[in-house]
């Protein structure tokens, strides 16, 4: 591992005015933030400090092996599909652990929200038996924050190349990627049909920028570090340039246990496990929970007092809750040329015709379809070639030569309702490696989102025919019981009784504790939230800094 | 969910970290074991090998292009299953008891999987294709020819990359493929 660059060091009993917990697509941007305007800041992060130095393309260790993300073995989680039922363990979610969090391994599609995933239940009315709600804030509110995050992170796409995009103050500050062949065959079989594809906005660089390298086209994006630095996560941005202000000091290996509470009912800073597993506690004015959307609300439900005996902040009792996924969906199809789609990112053309599925289907969802390369090697043999062909012996064998170079995936990105009951809570019985009782996680997808999802693979096998595949194949429905987007568990709103924070992510119950993350979420957007959790983050650190500097925290 | 699916699979095959330490010390191991020719396996029994070796070469046979025998499957799964992978080998155990059973089963006082004839191992398998424990056998095959080479000796010479024409260049440049090198002329 690599050396730590050098930084500010803040003691324990320093009263530092934030301690940030997590580093990741909301906690990097909160810290250089913050930092930069003028406030002392200590973020603790669980995970590594990893360089571009320690990333490999290592499939067995990186996907195998949690080398990037939780570690089940360590930190275990258990599922169940609803509260009646009785949680088993088992893996139930991925989050990134490390310094720049999510972004440092994610596949780095990165879509605004649209004007409408703000303003959905008052234009399209609530649905029975779900959470589902306008956030307090739109689209206008945030778009400020959509264009910052664009360029102080870098990326590249192709403004008003969608006609369904919403307006924007600025274009990219680079260009889209290379298209690939799966984006030229998609872009022709979406065509035929009357769709209209556009280049993929991604957080990767087409150009160099600000002092990084672009892109090599190495295509080792989702699940992997970018050892060229050329993925625009909060690790070669926020996190050097919040290093630079001399008042950010980033705690690696330090896991937060409880944030404590004063009799006066505010929070006083972090208790948290070092490397050596000693317990410490960082003092602070003010803390800002960035930890994701399962560790945000855990550590609430961990952070038991008197005055809040079913976990800090949790007044409302909708800590946890409304936990959504996003569900996906993959088709396959094979063309009679080679696509070397290994080579370059993953996804450069995508359709968002399908962003609101017209309400004569009867149910209620929408999202994106986009064409990429999915199987790394080892995942290509066992799950890359059609379901129902030979899956070992010398046909196989021959499937293998034959679809690996010439064949492409469509995924579809898809609304996940927010349902009371799907939600992260603790476990009554299980722990982790600290003795911390392990995440449990409920969840049964909302009957809408799986047809939503079976509407995108009935679309994507007709794109498949008309961009000319001589086979198609698709992975059918699947309900949920795994989840890489983690969203909604403590969501904005105006109401304390059936919200967790407001908009300024301020706790209802507590004046001096934030929450900014995919735990904020009131709905799920489209299948890609990270531009959405890091535009919230520079807003909500321009909300706090305004809220500080007036005295109201 | 497809993704969720793959995740939870995966998952029961994950370990949690391992450090670099750790790891490059199994990593020379595995390399010394292979500088002295030293063939002594630190995990599997000399029939447990020979069964997993018949199998993986059923998976993925040899053919006028090299399988899953040439990419030295059975002594990188026994670099895992003895070092950075040892907590799944009850699973791996139980997993070649069962092909052992069903070669029994299919032809009634076999000695060994290893020991049927290609026809009656392939009749074996087929019998137990759907099941977890060939599901696990599977997935160390498949890990053993398709890996990272510098993972322990898998994948050896890169012949499982070979034979499906993946190369891990770190750096290419456009066009990747045919329909984006004929971009311009019209298509799309």
């Amino acid at each position: 591992m690599s050396t730590l660059p050098p930084q500010r060091n803040y003691k324990l009993s320093d009263k530092v005015d934030f301690v940030v917990v997590g580093c990741g697509a909301a906690g990097g941007v909160l810290a250089r933030e913050l930092s930069r305007n003028g406030f002392s800041v200590v973020v603790l992060e669980q995970g590594p400090w990893l360089t571009t130095k320690d990333f490999t393309h290592d499939e067995y260790m990186v996907w195998n092996h949690a080398s990037l993300t939780n570690d089940f073995r360590k930190q275990p989680t258990t599922f169940r599909k609803t509260p009646k039922d009785k949680a088993v363990k088992q893996p139930a979610l991925t989050y990134g652990r490390m310094v720049g969090g999510g972004p440092v391994h994610f596949t780095a599609n990165f879509w605004r929200f649209h004007e409408i995933d703000f303003i959905e239940a008052s234009k399209k009315g609530t649905i029975a038996g779900t959470g589902f709600t306008d956030w307090p804030i739109t689209y206008a509110d945030l778009e400020p924050y959509y264009t910052k995050a664009e360029w102080d992170l870098g990326v590249s796409g192709q403004a008003g190349a969608s006609p369904f995009d919403p307006p924007r103050s600025k274009p990219y500050p680079l260009p889209p990627m290379p298209v690939k062949s799966s984006g030229v065959l998609f872009e022709e079989g979406a065509r035929k049909l009357g769709y209209h594809p556009f280049p993929a906005p991604v957080a990767i660089l087409s150009k160099p920028y600000q002092g990084r390298m672009a892109c090599a086209n190495c295509g080792f994006c989702m699940g992997f570090g970018c050892e060229m630095g050329a993925k625009s996560s909060p690790l070669p941005t926020m996190v050097p340039q919040a290093i630079a202000t001399g008042r950010c000091e980033i705690r690696p290996h330090s896991y937060v246990r409880k944030i404590d509470l004063d009799a006066n009912g505010r929070v006083t800073g972090a208790i948290y496990f070092d490397q050596s597993g000693k317990e410490n506690m960082q003092r602070a004015r003010a803390v800002v929970l960035a930890a994701n959307g399962s560790e945000t609300p855990r550590l609430l439900l961990m952070s038991k007092s008197n005055r809040f005996p079913d976990g800090l902040a949790n007044s409302s009792g909708v800590v946890g809750k409304y936990l959504m996924f996003n569900t996906d969906c993959l088709t396959g199809g094979l063309f009679e040329h080679e696509l070397n789609d290994y080579k370059g990112i993953e996804v450069t053309r995508v359709i968002h015709d399908f962003y609101e599925i017209d309400a004569k289907h009867g149910f209620y969802g929408g999202g994106g379809i986009d064409a990429r390369f999915f199987f790394y090697p080892i995942s290509f043999a066992q799950w890359g070639l059609p379901p129902k062909g030979p899956q070992w012996g010398k046909d196989y064998k021959k499937a293998l030569q034959k679809y690996f170079l010439r064949s492409m995936y469509l995924a579809g990105h898809t609304t996940s309702l927010p349902v009371a009951d799907n939600s992260i809570s603790l476990d009554d019985t299980v722990k982790d490696a600290w003795g911390l009782p392990a995440m449990r996680v409920t969840y049964k997808d909302h009957p809408d989102d799986l047809k939503a999802n079976q509407f995108m693979i009935d679309r994507s096998m007709e794109i498949l025919e008309a961009a000319g595949a001589e086979d198609r194949w698709n992975y059918g429905v699947q309900e949920s019981n795994y989840g890489f987007h983690l969203l909604g568990t403590c969501r904005m709103g105006n109401d304390p009784k059936t919200s967790v924070i407001n908009p300024d992510h301020r706790t209802h119950d507590v004046p001096n504790l934030f929450l900014c993350d995919g735990s904020s979420f009131v709905t799920s957007g489209r299948g890609q939230p990270t531009e959405t959790i890091s535009a919230l983050a520079f807003r909500a650190a321009d909300r706090i800094t305004g809220l500080a500097k007036r005295g109201q925290v | 969910m497809f993704l969720g699916q793959a995740g939870a699979s995966l998952g029961l095959l994950w370990l949690g970290s391992m450090t670099p330490e750790l790891l490059a010390q199994a990593r020379a191991h595995a390399q010394s074991a292979q500088a002295t020719g030293a063939k002594l396996y630190r995990f599997f029994t000399a029939h447990q090998a020979a069964d997993f070796d018949a199998l993986a070469a059923q998976i993925i046979p040899t053919d006028d292009t090299p399988g899953a025998r040439e990419a030295n499957v059975v002594h990188f799964t026994d670099f895992l299953l003895s070092g950075i992978d040892s907590d799944q080998q009850a699973q791996f155990t139980d997993a070649l008891k069962a092909l052992h059973d069903q070669a029994v089963k299919t032809v009634p006082g076999a000695k060994s999987f290893a020991a049927l004839t290609s026809e009656q191992q392939i009749a074996a398998m087929k019998a137990m294709e759907n099941t977890s424990a060939f599901g696990t056998l599977r997935g160390f095959v498949v890990t053993g020819c398709f890996c990272d080479p510098s993972l322990g000796g898998g994948n050896k010479d890169q012949v499982g990359w070979k034979l499906i024409g993946f190369k891990d260049d770190f750096y290419y440049a456009p066009p990747f493929g045919y329909y984006d090198a004929h971009y311009n002329e019209g298509k799309g």
